[in-house]
């Protein structure tokens, strides 16, 4: 049997990796990506708090965020792909502040 | 005194005071295009409110009391504001005088305004004209007065800025209207001040003694000096008075009206109407004495070297109006009336020759008028003559009498200083008057041919009507003089009269005046019709003189001066700025101050989102680690 | 004051005339405009016709609010649709109507936006007639609001000169206004302490304390007053009279400034009578500067609608002067001046427009002579300048004369100031009719076609109604005086 902070650490790297990708990558399907292993990083700690008490609850939790991730997804990645059919590019800001935020960094910042 | 009035004074009344009204109404709404229908209405209504107002006048010759008839107009508030006609010899006398100068303007007028593409609109406003004056002169409450006294400044304005295509006609209109509105003002604070301290502003109420008990000696005179404001406004007395003299703008029917017996004397019968009230007033009387002869002197000057022939009239109507207040403020109650009445007569007749004139030889200048043959016009000249003689005050005509009567009055009841003035006014206006009838009598320099150029292709019809009004009044002015006895006695019945003083017969009062006049005429003579005439009147030589005479005094100068520098460009000029750059500009830059802070908070808001994701995780990482240590 | 009910809802069916008007406008296809302008007519004239009857109804020796109707809305914070109308607002729907229903008739000859135009013009004047007829706190608030919005878009699309400047200039202030509102009506209604936003409940059971009053009053005066004009609180009205299109213009100086004078009246004074006479001085004061500011500023305006936007500043002074006198003459004279007002500003602006759209300027140097090219126009413009010069026998004359009366009783200065202004509003009518109408026809606006008989109408009615009290003052003061002289005995005793 892991232990329940084995798996609870689990799942606090998991949500880390997730952070990590959702934050660096410059590109929204990666992004939308990285929400995702947030979110199974949640439903993970769910399952593991669910076996740890004895209870159903937390099962019950993850299969609805299976539910809401899977249609997060699908509207995400149909608005991601709406987005780039019109600018032709995937990147998270908008133009305007695209060219701030370079112009920012030429600046030293 | 709220007795049911007889059921014919009703009538009588209604006709005299409604049917005008009803012209304007229906020439304004309907008939404005159709110049014939428009005249036979206004006409036909003042012709038919002259009979009324002649029947009501016999029918109350020799009346015992005045007869007051009220309706309450409005209660506003808690104060009533009446609506009535007050009966009385003065009211009735001048209701008479209105209505018989108005007709014989209007028919003049047929003549005169023939072709006219205002036609109309001239019948529709000569019938507001004379709606508006017959009802201030019969009305029962100060503040009616006020109301048909703006009235008529109304249709003055309208009357006067008649051609309005005319920027100078629309200019004088302005003029006319705004200066006597500053008098107007000083009328309204007055009635205001009066109504709040006596609750009640009959015309009777005031005039009884008794209202000096009731107000602080103070509060009359101010109330007095207040009211005697708008009389300056008025009657275009100093320092009012130079919105008269371009009053001329509009047609010369309309200033033969305006002059004679509508707007300038509203301001004159006003102070005999409260003749009652000022007299509890010396120092308004000696104000009003002080005015009359100030503004008699100046215009006088004025006149002396005007060449425009409505211009001299203009100035000779301040002066004559300058006479009337002179006696009316030296306590001639029925001198100052009787005046008023003559007054209106001579000056109608002789702005109405001025018109034949100005028609026959468009121009105003009479130095013109006499090189195109002016002498050729023998009818028009025979009235002018009669006009002018009776202006000067010369036997046997109407000014002989009445002016005569106020001179013995001020020569009776007032300081020499006041007589002496008076003299010199009546050496001026010989003067003046016989200066511009030598030139018009002058040898034509021109061959009559010249005639051509004038446009006087009147219709023989119009021709005939003003000819017609012109010996009418010319009769009236001949044998008015002679009814002053009966009329001395009529006014003595009237509401604020004094009582009839003993007449006084002074006989070497007419002796001197008629001297004075008679050197002036001479004068006049040598300087402009002799044989060997030098052209030049006195005044001429001396060329700074002139210019102030010419240049009224300077008085519209400072108005100008006034209006331009501290109205215009003072506080107006302030105020706008103010409006723009302190509100506007305080407001707009809040706005400005708010957008910057937004734009400001809106840079944090900028750039990558996933730093900001960054920043929130951050925070609520160091919140959870907070809460759980701490 | 005692609440006379009445066996038909004529008010309500005043409000569900606008209501149905707005429904049956929004309903019917864009391109239809002939008959959208026929419904909007019909309508306008439905609530015309109504508030007449009432006006004419009303029994003046009963006195009191009558045709008062109820009903619950929300029970838990005592919230009732509670309508009635008095001497107070009478006058004011009648205004209303006439105003509305010849401006639907001056917008005839719109065609832009037609179907959008006429929705939101009946959104507004629902507003202005809920608002006038309201007996509860919560609904003014609500029409209140409700009549400032669609002026945003009014002006915003349909305007001319600075449009959009116009528009935000004055929702923003407006809505200052309404945020002063709102928290002085929760104060008073908490205060109370009765759970009631009824005001005649308010007024009679209510007890204020003096200091609650005069914080309470404070904010509803430069509330409302904003909309009313005050000096120094004017700016607004002005830019948007210019901004706005010509029926916007009319309802707005006609009608939308009177609520502000009328919210005044009917919150501030009713509820807050001694906030009322505590802070009048300054009320008398800021009215005098309105009137004399507001005169002097028109004087050097150049553009025509300017002037008569300072103008009105100049005439809502009048009424603001009138409040602030404590008297019967002075609040009668007020109501008097606010109808006054509205029908004259109407005509004003009703006129002004017609030239504006024959000439395409509004710039008083570019006209002239307009009164031989367009006579039918300039007879309206100068009988509107007239009325506002205080000829007599105008219905603006009755107004200021009672105005005046009182003001010089009460604050003598004031008074005397604000009676010499009279020349100086003389001279800005005069010189900018002088500019307009006068002088020599000008070459280029030879060919200009003056008024057709349709387009005499509205300006027809507004004139006759101009007349018709100038002559007969009687009838409106009676009105006023049912309602006027009970408040002041019940108020000041």
């Amino acid at each position: 049997m892991v232990p329940f902070s084995h798996s609870l650490l689990v799942a606090a790297l998991l949500f880390g990796m997730g952070l990590f990708c959702l934050l660096t990558r410059r590109n929204l399907i990666m992004m939308l990506l990285g929400i995702e292993v947030m979110l199974n990083a949640g439903a993970l700690a769910f399952v593991a708090a669910s076996l740890h008490w004895q209870q159903m609850d937390g099962q019950a939790m993850v299969l609805f965020i299976l539910t809401v991730a899977a249609t997060e997804v699908s509207v995400g990645l149909a608005l991601i792909v709406a987005l780039y059919r019109r600018t032709g590019s995937v990147d998270p800001d908008p133009p305007a502040d695209r060219q701030l935020a370079a112009q920012a960094g030429e600046g030293g910042v | 005194m709220m007795s049911s009035p007889p059921i014919e004074v009703v009538l009588l009344l209604a006709v005299a005071l409604g049917l005008p009204l009803t012209a304007f109404g229906v020439i304004m709404t309907l008939t404005r295009s159709q110049p014939r229908v428009s005249a036979i209405i206004s006409l036909g209504a003042i012709a038919v409110a002259f009979g009324a107002s002649l029947s009501l006048l016999i029918a109350h010759w020799g009346m015992p009391t005045p007869l007051v008839y009220e309706i309450t107009w409005l209660v506003a508030g808690e104060l009533p504001i009446p609506l009535g006609v007050l009966l009385d010899p003065t009211s009735l006398l001048m209701l008479t005088v209105v209505a018989a100068i108005s007709l014989l303007v209007q028919i003049y007028s047929l003549g005169y305004m023939a072709g006219d593409p205002g036609f109309g609109r001239y019948y529709g406003c000569m019938s507001l004209f004379a709606w508006a004056m017959l009802t201030l002169t019969v009305s029962s409450s100060l503040i009616q007065l006020y109301i048909f006294w703006e009235l008529v400044g109304l249709a003055s304005y309208l009357l006067i800025g008649f051609w309005f295509e005319k920027w100078t006609a629309s200019e004088a209109g302005k003029k006319a209207f705004v200066m006597t509105r500053l008098g107007d003002t000083a009328f309204l604070l007055g009635l205001i001040l009066l109504w709040l301290n006596l609750g009640d502003l009959s015309i009777a109420g005031l005039n009884d003694p008794q209202v000096a008990d009731r107000l602080s000696p103070g509060q009359l005179t101010l109330a007095a000096v207040l009211i005697f404001g708008g009389i300056i406004g008025k009657s275009a007395q100093f320092p009012l008075l130079t919105w008269l003299p371009d009053a001329m703008e509009g047609p010369t029917p309309v200033s033969a009206l305006l002059h004679s017996a509508t707007m300038v004397a509203a301001g004159v019968y006003l102070f005999a109407r409260l003749f009652g009230f000022f007299s509890l007033s010396p120092a308004v009387m000696t104000l009003c004495l002080a005015v009359g002869t100030l503004s008699m002197l100046l215009a006088a000057s004025m006149a002396l070297v005007s060449r425009d022939i409505k211009q001299v009239w203009a100035y000779s109507t301040i002066s004559q109006l300058g006479y009337m207040l002179m006696g009316l403020g030296a306590g001639g109650f029925t001198a100052g009336v009787f005046h008023l009445t003559t007054h209106a007569g001579f000056k109608a007749l002789l702005f109405l020759c001025a018109g034949v004139l100005i028609h026959h030889f468009d121009t105003n200048d009479i130095f013109r008028m006499s090189q195109r043959g002016s002498r050729r016009q023998r009818l028009t000249l025979v009235c002018l003559v009669i006009g002018a003689a009776a202006l000067s005050g010369l036997p046997p005509l109407s000014g002989f009498f009445s002016k005569e009567m106020i001179l013995a009055h001020l020569a009776v009841h007032a300081h020499p200083f006041w007589l002496a003035a008076g003299l010199l006014g009546s050496f001026l206006t010989a003067y003046y008057t016989f200066r511009l009838i030598f030139v018009l009598l002058r040898p034509a320099a021109e061959t009559p041919s010249d005639d051509a150029e004038g446009h006087h292709h009147s219709e023989p019809f119009g021709e005939l009507c003003m000819a017609a009004v012109l010996v009418t009044l010319a009769g009236l002015t001949v044998v008015l003089g002679f009814g002053q006895g009966a009329l001395t006695h009529f006014l003595s019945a009237a509401a604020g009269a004094p009582p009839p003083a003993p007449a006084h017969h002074l006989g070497w009062l007419p002796v001197v005046v008629l001297t004075l006049t008679g050197a002036a005429i001479v004068a006049a003579w040598w300087e402009f019709a002799r044989q060997k005439r030098s052209e030049t009147g006195w005044v001429d030589r001396f060329p700074t003189l002139a210019t102030l005479f010419a240049r009224r005094w300077y008085l519209d100068d400072l108005y100008r001066w006034l209006l331009d520098r501290v109205v215009y460009g003072g506080f107006s000029r302030a105020f706008t700025w103010n409006d723009q750059r302190v509100i506007d500009g305080g407001l707009d830059g809040l706005g400005q101050t708010v957008i910057d802070w937004g734009a400001i908070s809106a840079r944090l808001n900028r750039s990558q989102i996933q730093f900001r994701l960054m920043v929130l995780f951050a925070v609520v990482a160091v919140l959870v680690l907070y809460l759980a240590f701490a | 004051m005692q609440v006379h009910a009445t066996s038909f809802p004529f008010l309500t069916s005043l409000l569900l005339c606008c209501g149905l008007g707005l429904a049956i406008i929004l309903l019917l296809p864009a391109h239809r405009e002939r008959e959208i302008k026929l419904v909007s007519a019909v309508f306008s004239g439905l609530t015309l016709v109504i508030s007449l009857y009432l006006y004419l109804a009303y029994d003046r020796d009963l006195g009191g609010q009558q045709f008062a109707e109820s009903w619950e809305w929300v029970p838990a914070l005592g919230i009732r649709f509670a309508n009635a109308a008095d001497g107070f607002s009478l006058p004011m729907l009648l205004l209303t109507g006439i105003v509305f229903f010849t401006a639907v008739l001056t917008a005839w000859e719109l065609n832009y936006r037609v179907k959008e135009f006429f929705a939101l013009t009946f959104l507004l004047v629902l507003g202005v007639f809920g608002l006038f007829m309201s007996l509860d706190l919560f609904f003014i608030f609500v029409w209140f609001d409700v009549s400032l919005f669609p002026m945003y878009l009014l002006i915003a699309i349909w305007g001319s000169t600075r449009k959009e400047y116009g528009a935000m200039k004055l929702t923003l202030y407006l809505l200052a206004g309404s945020a002063l509102i709102l928290p002085a009506i929760l104060y008073l209604v908490v205060g109370a302490g009765l759970s009631s936003f009824s005001l005649i409940t308010l007024m009679q059971e209510a007890v204020f304390s003096p200091g609650q009053q005069r914080l309470a009053f404070l904010l509803l005066y430069i509330g409302f007053g904003i909309l009313a004009g005050v000096w120094p609180f004017h700016t607004w009205s002005p830019v948007g009279h210019v901004a706005a299109p010509t029926a916007v213009s009319m309802i707005h100086a006609g009608v939308l400034m009177k609520i502000g004078a009328f919210g005044i009246l009917r919150v501030g004074i009713y509820l807050c009578p001694e906030g009322w006479s505590y802070w009048s001085p300054v009320m008398a004061f800021l009215a005098t500067a309105g009137i004399v500011y507001g005169a002097l500023v028109g004087l050097s305006q150049t553009d025509l609608k300017y002037v008569i936007g300072y103008s009105s500043v100049s005439h809502m002074g009048i009424v603001g002067l009138g409040l602030a006198t404590l008297t019967v003459d002075g609040l009668s004279g007020a109501v008097y001046q606010m109808f006054a007002h509205g029908i004259m500003t109407a005509l004003f602006f009703s006129s002004v427009g017609y030239i504006y759209d024959r000439t395409h300027t509004k710039a008083i140097a570019d006209l002239g002579g307009l009164g031989r090219t367009l006579p039918r126009a300039s007879s309206f413009f100068i009988l509107a300048a007239m009325t506002g010069i205080g000829v007599p026998c105008l219905a603006s004359f009755w107004g200021e004369l009672v105005v005046f009366l009182s003001a010089v009783r009460v604050f003598p200065i004031y008074g005397a100031l604000v009676v010499l202004a009279l020349v100086i509003s003389a001279l800005f009518m005069l010189r900018v009719v002088q500019k307009t109408c006068y002088g020599p026809p000008l070459e280029r606006y030879a060919g200009l076609d003056d008024m057709g008989n349709g387009a005499m109408v509205p300006r027809l009615i507004l004139a006759a109604v101009i007349i018709g009290f100038g002559l007969f003052p009687g009838a409106l003061f009676d009105m006023i005086n049912s309602a006027a002289i009970p408040f002041i005995e019940g108020v000041l005793g």
